[in-house]
């Protein structure tokens, strides 16, 4: 009986984990392998391509950039676009817009960029002629886009209803063939089959993908419009502190290090920024509730999320999912929000944020920049 | 003042309480409802539909009455508002209806069979002659101001500052008038099937192809991204560290 039993061979081939961990290989036998030690495990492997050969059809992806980047919505049109192609089939991006992101991690085959025309612009009878020079071009079998507030939504249904095409929009499944979205409210699941223009909701596409687009740059379409009916007379904004912390750009954030409220205060007025807090600062009445960030209190979606003192908790961290630059000032090196944060500087919060109101007088900066309406 | 010939009219649908799936009048119509009744005294308030109890709130929320385009059912609501509203200068709507598909595609495609211009996400509506001027709504507090030749249909967005008054008084005065029926086109065969949302809706993600030791290094290898560390120098130095990151990506504009 006992010599029957399967015995663990503590020799089993392992490799080492980025921690320096013994890591087992689940179902080799043998010995312990060496060539696997050779590659360490935590390099990332080059992704493969998608794309097998020249294409046979096409899937167009629109969307238009801020600040030269797409956002975490367009990833997510793009990666829908590839993850429902054939092999065959090539993803065509065209970007209203600046952009200096690569976009192939998100499996763009041909990628176009119209620079003068972000969301800044708004020349729906232009960006609508050349949407339509590059649908033509490719004879796409479905045109995808994000439907959100910055003009894609907008340009989505005008293309829609220029083709005289089907639309879908909201959408909040993709299958091959097939589409999903919300009707009476949100009270009804409405499925059919995939039209030519699908406009899908934020987050319903995972965008970790495990193979990679070609990334080729293409020419952009050249049609012109002629003067139309519309005239863009510029964008206002409104002062930070008197939007909504969801709705702000910029936000300030103050944690259980900042001890000094009026500098922090004064940080932010100078970056034109919204003030919030952590939970521990609101609990401590330095902050009123309606500040607070994080699981209990507000999700934010600022593009810049600077954090004084705070240590980044993941019920915090759950607040500030959607923020594309954070940036992190703490004593502490180690604390967590330096994982999560882009640029972490170790140092008091209070010296730094002296500091940075120094620099920024000293400049001699209008600090009104950024609320001239 | 507004010259008094132009001619405003305000599309009104019948909503859904999201609570209680109750039909009430839509949010986002009382709002161009009331941007409308701003604009001119004298407002055309229309419905393609029945006529539901629940356009009364309409009459509450400041329409004098509200006329009733019969609609067969199943027939497009396209052609007897594109019929009615012609030669009119503005015609105003919500963004995205409440019940319903709710797709939010009727204001483009009745721009497109009046050929007029269409502007969406409105927050605020000047009229300047024959020219509107719109704030109109952009995310993280941007606002946008576009002008347009009337006439134009103009689709308010949901977070209009607006704050219609619901007088019952007017309720009692006003009607609802039913107009002659139009020809209405059939809809196509609808390919939605609809079913109660129950489920949630399953997100699209790549097919896990590998297999035992990869999918595990997968599952270990964290897409840790951790930014740069700047642990040396003078706090004015940490500054400019800082301002630097946020200059590079732009994020600052001075
Ligand atoms: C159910 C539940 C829900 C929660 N919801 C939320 C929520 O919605 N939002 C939220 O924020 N928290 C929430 N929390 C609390 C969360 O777990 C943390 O306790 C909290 O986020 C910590 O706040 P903090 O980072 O400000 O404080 P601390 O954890 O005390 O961190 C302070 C940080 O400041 C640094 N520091 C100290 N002095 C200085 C200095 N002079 N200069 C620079 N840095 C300094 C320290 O190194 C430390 O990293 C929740 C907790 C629970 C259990």
């Amino acid at each position: 009986m006992n010599q029957e039993r399967k015995r663990l061979d503590p020799r089993r081939p392992f490799v080492l984990s980025p921690a320096g961990l013994r890591r087992i290989i689940l179902g080799a036998t043998g010995g312990f392998d060496a060539s696997l030690l050779a590659a360490p495990a935590h390099t990332p492997a080059a992704k493969p391509l998608r794309l097998k050969g020249d294409p046979a059809g096409y899937l167009l992806v629109a969307a238009h950039s801020q600040r030269g980047m797409l956002d975490a919505h367009a990833h997510q049109a793009i990666a829908a676009a590839a993850l429902l192609a054939s092999p065959q089939q090539a993803v065509a991006v065209l970007v209203f817009g600046g952009l200096n992101e690569d976009l192939r991690a998100y499996g763009a085959d041909l990628v176009a960029v119209l620079p003068g025309a972000d969301e800044q612009g708004f020349a729906p009878e232009q960006e609508l002629a050349s949407l339509c020079e590059f649908v033509t071009r490719y004879a796409p079998a479905h045109v995808f886009m994000p439907d959100n507030d910055i003009g894609d939504g907008d340009l989505g249904r005008r293309l829609a209803v220029h083709l005289e095409a089907e639309v879908a929009t909201h959408v909040v499944e993709l299958k091959p063939g097939a589409v999903a979205m919300y009707w009476q409210g949100g009270a009804a699941l409405a499925r059919g089959p995939m039209p030519l223009v699908v406009l899908i909701a934020p987050d319903v596409v995972e965008t970790g993908l495990p193979f990679s687009g070609a990334g080729e740059t293409v020419a952009p379409p050249a049609a012109q419009a002629p003067p139309g009916r519309y005239q863009n007379r510029g964008l206002r904004e409104i002062a930070a502190s008197a939007l909504a912390l969801e709705e702000a750009d910029f936000i300030v954030a103050a944690g259980n290090g900042v001890a000094d409220i009026p500098t922090l205060e004064a940080v932010a007025a100078a970056f034109g920024a919204a003030v919030g807090a952590s939970r521990v600062a609101v609990d401590e009445g330095k902050f009123t509730r309606d500040k607070q960030i994080g699981a209990t209190g507000k999700t934010v979606s600022a593009s810049t999320y600077l954090a004084v003192g705070i240590s980044g908790a993941v019920q915090h961290l759950q607040g500030i999912k959607a923020c594309r630059h954070v940036i992190a000032i703490n004593s502490d090196a180690s604390a967590p929000i330096t994982k999560r944060a882009d640029l972490s500087v170790v140092g008091d919060a209070q010296e730094v944020m002296t500091a940075l109101l120094a620099e920024l007088a000293q400049r001699n900066w209008p600090d009104t920049a950024r609320e001239s309406v | 003042m507004m010259p008094p010939q132009l001619k405003i009219a305000a599309l009104v649908s019948v909503g859904r309480n999201p609570a209680s799936g109750a039909p009430r009048a839509a949010r986002n119509d009382v709002l161009a409802l009331d941007a409308a009744l701003a604009l001119a005294p004298e407002v055309s308030v229309l419905h393609a539909g029945d006529a539901a109890p629940a356009l009364y709130d309409y009459l509450a929320y400041g329409a004098a009455n509200v006329e009733v385009l019969p609609l067969p059912a199943g027939a497009d609501a396209l052609a007897p508002l594109a019929a009615r509203v012609a030669g009119y200068d503005l015609i105003l709507c919500g963004q995205r209806a409440e019940a319903g598909q709710g797709s939010g595609t009727l204001p483009y495609r009745l721009a497109k069979a009046l050929n007029m211009p269409v502007v969406s996400a409105a927050l605020e509506i000047t009229l300047l002659g024959d020219e509107a001027e719109i704030v109109q709504f952009l995310p993280k507090g941007q606002r946008r101001v576009v002008r347009v030749s009337l006439p134009a249909v103009i689709a308010l967005h949901p977070l209009a500052p607006r704050a219609p008054r619901y007088v019952y008084a007017s309720l009692r005065a006003g009607r609802l008038l039913s107009a002659p029926a139009l020809v209405a086109a059939p809809l196509p065969a609808s390919p939605w099937q609809s079913e109660p949302a129950v489920k949630k809706p399953q997100r699209l993600k790549p097919l896990e192809t590998r297999q035992g030791h990869a999918r595990l290094l997968g599952a270990i290898a964290t897409e840790s991204k951790g930014g740069a560390l700047v642990r040396e120098g003078s706090a004015a130095e940490k500054a400019r560290a800082i301002l630097d990151y946020l200059r590079t990506n732009r994020l600052i504009e001075f």
